[in-house]
């Protein structure tokens, strides 16, 4: 499903060079939940956004179901990312002027689908993610949670295989946060292949299988925990 | 000399030039280093590194050659305006004729013009395969383009350096007026052969264009651009200009005729172009484009539609013919 070997990144700046990615290597197979556990500035948005073909790397390879996307140029990786993988970020990226069915419409724009279809996968993708009852109001008269789980229903309305989160908790109380595992969870049980970048400790003792990996100074040190 | 060279026009011209091509130079040198690691199917550090400078050049090249398409027309304008500064010089004719370099520079230009529309297409293909397909092919035209483009820098200069303001040129209808009754045709045609020769071309342009059969279509279309060139210098100008004696490809991109030369060789140039490159990469790469079929049947329509447009009207106002 996803497979990373010997992957490294160097930041150049002037002179100085700062590697942020060290040697990574890592298999996730199709319906794991992989949550990638560090302090800041240890190397899990930088890896992320590899997965998602955002970034290129220094060297090494990413493959996604079988395709380099770390080689693919930026038409074909967009493609790529736009039909198999879907983002969660720690500041939700939503538009502020447009209202959450319009916020999770918009990855379906370029897809060719006619309206009554996308209309179709937007109601579903909103009930899933239990945010229809606002599907009407501005992403700006949302609450943190709201908008992180408007954030969830765009990621999941092009029907991904693989969910990508980038410290999703970070910007929510409690109680959202743990309505956001919830969240997971669910789709866990349908069988999507969900990788996390966290330090929230609530992703520690959550309940379905995962695997915890550890990550520090951009290496994956000892103390793997698998979760079943 | 001073004159030329301090005219508004052609510093800009010229400076222009310059900076483009220090670009090019710099996009050049990356390619040489890129060209000689080139190797997709790595994933070293060299490699990543060459395919972030690969984009670099690519970005760098696109849009210089987009700003030499629009230095071109900016060249035409500039060189019609240095007409009122050299005696005896009516409009551009007179002055590319200035010296021995006016005319090799123009050749050139339209010569660049094509390398580039060719880059532009191969640059189109391998931007749409997952692994930079025809970078290989791309780059190496590139290469040669830019000794072109090297070579038309140093007859930039040289050609607006060594124009003497006071030796009196040759105007227009010198220089494409029928002296001592010789007859400036090719294949010692006349204009009605010429002209029923300009039409039969163009459907056969179109025809080989719409049945896809790329190597006649580029054999109609060199023929087509020799033989539309005389055309509307001896027969669809002098309706242009309202005058039977005036024959000139530059007059028409003046004022007094709304700049009209512009969109003429344009439409001819630019479809012509197109056309045989798209052809051109469809015989060398194997790729096709339906869209440029569309381009180009509507560049050259409109260049053939625009001239007979010229006679038409001519001839419902005055009741005949030039």
């Amino acid at each position: 499903m996803i497979q990373i070997e010997n992957l490294y990144k160097t930041f150049q700046h002037e002179n100085t060079s700062t590697t942020v990615l060290n040697n990574i290597n890592l298999h996730i197979q199709q319906g794991e939940c992989i949550i990638l556990k560090g302090v800041s500035g240890s190397g899990k948005t930088t890896l992320l956004s590899m997965m998602a073909g955002l970034d290129k790397p220094s060297s090494g390879k990413i493959l996604i179901e079988g395709e380099p996307i770390s080689k693919l140029p930026d038409l074909f990786a967009s493609q790529l990312r736009a039909k198999k993988i879907g983002m969660i970020f720690q500041h939700f990226n939503l538009f502020d002027h447009l209202s959450v069915r319009e916020n999770v419409m918009i990855p379906l724009i370029p897809s060719g689908l006619n309206i009554n279809e996308i209309n179709q996968k937007v109601t579903q993708s909103l009930n899933l993610a239990n945010i229809s009852h606002k599907k009407e109001a501005l992403a700006s008269h949302l609450s943190g949670g709201e908008k992180q789980r408007t954030a969830i229903a765009r990621a999941l309305v092009a029907n991904p295989n693989i969910i990508l989160c980038d410290e999703p908790t970070a910007n929510l109380d409690r109680t959202n946060s743990l309505l956001f595992i919830e969240i997971l969870k669910e789709l866990h049980n349908l069988g999507k292949t969900i990788v996390v970048a966290t330090h929230d400790p609530l992703f520690d003792n959550v309940s379905f299988s995962n695997t915890i990996i550890p990550m520090q100074e951009g290496t994956i040190v000892e103390g793997t925990v698998v979760n079943e | 000399m001073n004159e030329i060279l301090f005219s508004n026009p052609v510093i800009v011209y010229l400076l222009s030039e310059l900076i483009l091509f220090v670009l090019l130079l710099i996009a050049f040198i990356i390619s040489i280093r890129v060209l000689i690691h080139w190797d997709f199917e790595s994933f070293s550090p060299l490699q990543f590194k060459l395919e972030q400078q690969a984009y670099l050049v690519t970005t760098i090249t696109l849009f210089v050659f987009s700003m030499k398409f629009l230095l071109l027309l900016y060249f035409a304008f500039t060189v019609d305006s240095l007409a009122s500064l050299i005696a005896g010089a009516m409009c551009s004719a007179g002055v590319i004729d200035a010296n021995e370099y006016g005319s090799p520079l123009l050749a050139l230009k339209l010569l660049i013009l094509f390398g580039l529309t060719l880059w532009i297409w191969v640059n189109f293909y391998d931007l749409r395969t997952k692994n930079y397909q025809w970078f290989k092919e791309k780059s190496w035209i590139f290469m040669v383009m830019f000794i072109f483009i090297t070579i038309e820098l140093l007859l930039d200069f040289t050609y607006f350096t060594h124009i003497d303001t006071h030796q009196p040129v040759s105007c227009c209808s010198a220089l494409f007026g029928q002296l001592e009754g010789a007859n400036p045709l090719p294949f010692g045609l006349n204009i009605s052969t010429l002209l029923i020769l300009f039409y039969l071309l163009f459907a056969l342009v179109i025809l080989t264009l719409l049945t896809h059969q790329s190597l006649l279509y580029i054999v109609a279309n060199i023929l087509f651009l020799y033989i539309a060139y005389f055309a509307v210098v001896y027969f669809f100008g002098t309706y242009i200009y309202e005058l039977p004696t005036h024959k000139c490809p530059f007059c028409m991109l003046q004022k007094e005729y709304h700049y009209v030369g512009y969109l003429l060789w344009i439409s001819l140039f630019l479809g012509s172009y197109i056309g045989i490159n798209s052809a051109i990469t469809a015989l060398w790469l194997k790729e096709e484009n339906q869209a440029s079929i569309k381009i180009v049947m509507s560049l050259l329509s409109f260049f053939v539609l625009l001239c007979s447009t010229y006679v038409a009207v001519y001839y419902f106002k005055n009741g005949v013919l030039l």
